[in-house]
């Protein structure tokens, strides 16, 4: 990896809930990195605690969630304790965000060049003219045909692929930095994904912007990350390159998550899940967190908290064995 | 030789194409008709009234309809017309000036407790249970007999009785918008809270709010008349038309037609604001707007 700065560096990032009788630790000690114009997957089941991270990094975590320890760096700024109105100002200008449904993350009163022109003014202070001009712009760019005369379209009058490409003109208008995208395109249907993964990443060369792609779904990563982060149960538990992770995984999650996928070439009966669910943040297992799950788990596995150890090559896994389990893969090849 | 159309510029904004709608929508057309006239007859109504509406003739008192009094006169000789037509005034002054206090108020602060919660709403909320608590009539009779008579003090304790309700209509309707994943994605692009409040929040609430202030209006007026009819609202001479049916209800068995004319006067312009309320709600609501 080359030794440029990272233009976010979350750094043992720990998140707490506080409801009424407990306190929940919903991540422990989670740190990643994204450079400036990477793509970076962040790959979990439900409730591993990717979106929460996506939250804390643009600062919208809910009022029960209190920001425990570590610390959020993006562009030479630390985020944690930053004011509310700095944060508010950073966010759509610096760094924006899609979310996956877009059916209903538009306003349905307004009309889609109205929305998308609303940052610029509320960042740039446009003009509702140039906003309008600029949304125009911005919508051919982003590959909707006819876009002067959408551009007057409310949200019901375009379809759900249309309506993610609206959302991504309306986060890339002022040209973040970074770009939080949380299951972009698990609302949509296979042909519109791939349109809207292909535009993504012409986007992010034309603008130099840096992707964090939100997803359970390891297709998508497959596809678009240049270096995956892979979560469970709150903590980071192995990152490392795409082909890395898709080709020699460290940490037995990942390899159980990678065997999971339906693959057209190895016929099985049945497909392989992973037994059991994930653990809710009322109860994570002493240990390694996932070793309830985890085929391979041994004593010391049941008993010894694991940290994130640093493997060859630049990558980590949250799993003692990893090291071995690497140089028997090495060796078998 | 046949004429190339010339095809001018597609505009598909929401102002061209109200006009359009509304022509289109019976309920709006009918409703907005009527509120016209009352509005007319209200602003006009000096010049239109063919009698003085004080002018007390005692040689001429319950003339029934026709002849020289179009609606004929009431227990003091007075022209009812004339009286209705004044009237029109001093009931829609009262209406109109409650209604634009009951939405700022209630809208504002609604608003506010439903978007930011916290000890705002706290405060909020509790003073509208507080004056939920009393029965309407009671509470407004209260306050007019500490006030003392008049129209301004119709309209205080009126408004006072009426913001409640549209306060917890408010917080209702943006406690569920609040959920919608476009507020957040609003956020989420930094925008202003006040800006949300106002050009995300506020257009979806719209219309609810509208239809109730609309249905309002024929409520308000009949408040109004009650307090007039229980002698605390406002005063003679100035005729309103709650207490011209008051006065018309004494005499109903003998001379229907006081009270009969006012409340006819009444009910249209309660079905007016309530069809122009009904055709507004239908056209502000974007989903079906191409119908």
């Amino acid at each position: 990896m080359s030794a440029r700065e990272p233009l976010l560096k979350v750094d043992g990032l720990t998140v707490e809930f506080a409801t009424l009788r407990h306190r929940l630790k919903v991540l422990e000690d989670v740190s990643l990195t994204v450079h400036p114009g990477e793509i970076v997957g962040l790959v979990g089941e439900s409730g591993s605690g990717k979106s929460v991270t996506a939250m804390s990094v643009m600062g919208l975590l809910p009022d029960i969630a209190r920001v425990a320890g570590g610390s959020i760096g993006f562009d030479g700024a630390e985020l944690t304790g930053l004011s509310r109105k700095a944060m508010r100002e950073m966010r759509g200008r610096d760094m924006a965000m899609i979310f996956q449904e877009p059916m209903t993350s538009l306003n349905p009163v307004h009309t889609v060049s109205f929305q998308i022109g609303e940052v610029l003014v509320e960042h740039f202070g446009a003009t509702p003219a140039q906003a309008h001009a600029k949304a125009v712009e911005l919508m051919a760019a982003v590959g909707i045909p006819d876009a002067a005369r959408r551009a007057l379209d409310y949200p019901h009058q375009l379809s759900g692929g249309m309506r993610q490409r609206v959302m991504i003109a309306m986060a890339v208008a002022c040209q973040p930095k970074l770009l939080l995208a949380d299951e972009p395109t698990t609302a949509l249907d296979v042909t519109i994904q791939a349109q809207i993964l292909d535009l993504m990443r012409s986007l992010r060369d034309q603008f130099n912007m840096a992707i964090l792609m939100i997803t359970h779904d390891l297709g998508v990563i497959a596809q678009m990350a240049e270096r995956v982060v892979v979560m469970y149960a709150g903590q980071v538990v192995e990152e490392g390159t795409a082909a890395q992770i898709f080709d020699q995984p460290a940490h037995p999650y990942t390899r159980l998550l990678i065997r999971s996928i339906p693959s057209a070439r190895h016929k099985s009966a049945r497909l392989d899940a992973i037994p059991g669910s994930t653990p809710s943040a009322h109860a994570f297992p002493q240990g390694c967190r996932f070793h309830p799950r985890c085929p391979e788990a041994v004593d010391r596995c049941r008993t010894e908290t694991q940290a994130l150890h640093a493997l060859p090559e630049g990558r980590s896994s949250r799993c003692w064995r990893s090291l071995e389990a690497l140089q028997d893969a090495v060796a078998a090849s | 030789m046949r004429q190339v159309p010339v095809i001018g510029p597609i505009r598909r904004g929401l102002q061209s194409d109200f006009a359009l709608r509304f022509r289109r929508s019976r309920n709006a057309m009918i409703g907005s008709v009527l509120v016209s006239i009352v509005l007319v007859v209200a602003i006009f109504a000096p010049w239109l009234a063919p009698y003085d509406y004080e002018q007390i003739n005692m040689l001429a008192i319950w003339r029934p309809p026709g002849g020289e009094h179009l609606l004929g006169t009431d227990a003091l000789g007075r022209d009812v017309f004339s009286r209705i037509l004044i009237g029109a005034r001093v009931s829609l002054t009262v209406a109109g000036s409650v209604l634009a206090i009951t939405l700022t108020i209630g809208v504002t602060l609604g608003m506010i407790a439903g978007y930011f919660g916290g000890w705002a709403e706290t405060i909020i909320m509790r003073t509208v249970d507080i004056i939920f608590a009393f029965p309407e009539l009671i509470l407004a009779i209260l306050v007019a007999a500490v006030l003392g008579t008049g129209t301004t003090t119709v309209i205080i304790a009126l408004s006072l009785v009426w913001w409640p309700g549209i306060a917890r209509l408010t917080r209702s309707l943006v406690l569920s918008l609040r959920e919608e994943m476009f507020v957040d994605a609003a956020i989420a692009s930094g925008t202003r809270s006040w800006r949300i409040l106002l050009r995300h929040l506020l257009p979806n609430i719209a219309s609810p709010i509208i239809v109730r202030a609309s249905v309002g209006v024929g409520f308000i007026i009949m408040a109004e008349a009650t307090l007039s009819f229980l002698g605390i609202g406002v005063q003679e001479p100035t005729p309103t038309w709650g207490g011209m049916i008051r006065d018309g209800l004494a005499a109903l068995r003998t001379d229907p037609h006081l009270a009969l004319f006012t409340s006819l006067a009444l009910a249209i312009t309660i079905i007016g604001f309530n069809l122009l309320g009904d055709g507004l709600r239908d056209l502000l609501d974007p989903k079906v707007r191409d119908r």
